[in-house]
């Protein structure tokens, strides 16, 4: 549909657009195919720490679109979609059983590679901007996430792995926001995620697609460090590197409060 | 409002709250003369602190609350420090087997439902003995008869046993058998539940040994103080389950608590004390067997894979 309409788009230039972008397009044109879009963002924070007033933390992607080929707001030619991903980890899935009237955990699968946080914000519902094969390879969408276990169609594993994106979900680790992706004019655009409190530390990646009829015209790569800051970062970093000295001062610290206690409330 | 981020649980908790909870429990190991673990560390879990963390900073908070406690007792020359060394020796051995045993439960993760029957077990068989024992007291306080003390040098299968030691503050010649056993079932409990152990001590201490109530009590919070200790010290060290943060909110709040505690429980009579305290145990002990008897809401649950 696409290669139909191009032989049209000088006569279109000519016709509508203000001489201005004309001259923008024109040095494009000897090099390159004409109107090659391209998508450019950023991300508002790139470096995110966790101190002891942390409770989760939204953060903003924003980018835009150039040599675009709408011309007005709202005609709905490109969509974008932006993935935020978190490092991986290993998880496990445990199912409760009854057994002898008790609730006990019973049966469990790992699965080596969860993203400890998944975010996909769109435009559009994404089944709508693509196929789900092109989604598939580029890994958007919970729905065909690689968690690096082979899953079978089998009914229990997949009730294991629906449980442990619910769980995640549950918990904001995993989003899919359908309207996440708000254009503003032509062909800017800005999308508002929210970290949870209990996202892990780590390098997150943030790529942002830009789809004109079903499929990818670019991408663009961000990331964003989120670490423990200040004194968390040195409970934390003393508690796994140094966990004996560690245990030490906890012993040391209840000690001493303890002899605080009993002196600053003593009677005899 | 007033959000603290602990570093190791890895969650928000509300500071009041914390701090709330550590005056509570205080408050109540100061009237009772108890550790309070027993209920710290349950209730540590039912608001979202995941369990292993919940019984490594428990631990750590019964550290500073039988601090306090064994100074007052030391004053009174409440402590038999000999007994309490025995005591230690046996304790130092049950928190070392509690720390790994719970290192390989959370490994094939059993370690919820191991902690929670546990629980329910000593908790539901103390609170039943104690309720039953002060209900009884009470009863005969009521027809005006008077409690017969307990006779000193009566005999029991104890006094057969070899390896013969003599407690001159206690005023006991016995085996140190069975106070190595006593000390060795708590230790296991201290690592394994969060806990002192002093609600299966202190009976112990006076019905097998039969050593005085008030030199039991105050031996009985000397040895808590070592043996949690060095659970606090084996979970950090090889389970990375303390947080210290959580731990400074919940001893801020046990010793103002425990300051309280203490006025309070003077102005109640003991058997109404042990009542009051054994419904408390038995409350604690069914809220968990609920847990476990009653279907969840979700049957599945996600934990990062240990050790990694």
């Amino acid at each position: 549909m696409r290669a139909s309409v191009l032989p049209l788009t000088p006569l279109l230039l000519a016709l509508f657009v203000t001489p201005a972008l004309a001259q923008k397009k024109a040095p494009v044109e000897e090099e390159e195919p004409p109107s090659q879009e391209t998508v450019q963002s950023d991300i508002s924070t790139r470096q995110i720490s966790i101190q002891s007033n942390f409770t989760g933390v939204e953060i903003l992607i924003f980018g835009s679109i150039d040599f675009s080929d709408s011309r007005t707001p709202g005609e709905g030619t490109y969509d974008v979609i932006a993935v935020v991903r978190g490092p991986n980890e290993p998880i496990v899935v445990r199912k409760k059983e009854r057994v002898a009237g008790i609730w006990v955990n019973g049966p469990a699968k790992t699965y080596g590679q969860v993203p400890g946080f998944y975010a996909v914000l769109s435009s559009r519902p994404i089944r709508a901007i693509a196929s789900d094969k092109t989604l598939k390879g580029l890994g958007i969408g919970l729905a065909d996430l690689d968690f690096g276990r082979h899953i079978s169609d089998a009914p229990e594993e997949q009730a294991f792995r629906s449980a442990m994106i619910r769980l995640k979900e549950n918990r904001n680790l995993f989003q899919e926001n359908d309207d996440g992706v708000k254009f503003i004019g032509r062909s800017l655009f800005r999308a508002n995620v929210a970290l949870p409190v209990n996202v892990s530390t780590g390098l997150y990646t943030v790529d942002v697609y830009l789809f004109r009829d079903g499929a990818v015209v670019s991408k663009s790569q961000g990331s964003l460090q989120v670490t423990k800051a200040g004194i968390e970062a040195l409970i934390y970093k003393l508690a796994f590197n140094h966990p004996f000295i560690y245990g030490l001062l906890g012993v040391a610290l209840a000690v001493m409060m303890g002899l605080a206690g009993w002196y600053a409330f003593r009677r005899d | 409002m007033f959000q603290i981020y602990l570093p190791i649980a890895e969650i928000s908790v509300n500071l009041v709250v914390m701090l709330g909870l550590g005056a509570a429990v205080g408050f109540l190991s100061g009237m009772f003369g108890v550790g309070g673990g027993f209920l710290l560390t349950p209730f540590l879990m039912l608001s979202g602190i995941p369990p292993a963390i919940a019984v490594a900073t428990g631990a750590n908070q019964i550290v500073a609350s039988s601090v306090s406690g064994t100074l007052a007792h030391w004053r009174r020359g409440n402590v038999d420090v000999r007994m309490g060394a025995v005591l230690i020796a046996g304790g130092v051995v049950g928190a070392i087997i509690g720390v790994f045993l719970l290192k390989v439960l959370r490994e094939v993760g059993q370690a919820g439902l191991i902690i929670s029957l546990t629980y329910v077990c000593f908790l539901g068989v103390i609170g039943a003995l104690m309720l039953w024992e002060s209900v009884r007291a009470m009863l005969r306080a009521r027809a005006g008869k008077t409690v017969a003390a307990r006779k000193s040098g009566q005999h029991n299968w104890i006094h057969g046993l070899p390896l013969k030691m003599r407690f001159p503050r206690s005023r006991l010649y016995i085996s140190a058998i069975p106070p190595l056993v006593i000390g060795c079932v708590v230790g296991l409990l201290a690592s394994f539940l969060g806990v002192g152990g002093g609600f299966v001590m202190v009976p112990a201490m006076i019905y097998l040994l039969r050593m005085q109530t008030n030199i039991v009590i105050g031996t009985a919070i000397f040895q808590i103080i070592f043996v949690t200790a060095l659970v606090t010290l084996l979970h950090a060290t090889f389970n990375f389950t303390l947080d210290l943060v959580l731990a400074f909110v919940l001893v801020i709040g046990g010793v103002i608590g425990g300051q309280f505690g203490v006025r309070a429980g003077q102005k109640l009579r003991a058997e109404q004390l042990r009542a009051l305290l054994s419904l408390m145990v038995l409350g604690v002990a069914i809220r968990i067997l609920l847990d476990l008897v009653i279907r969840p809401s979700d049957l599945f649950s996600i934990v990062p894979l240990a050790g990694s």
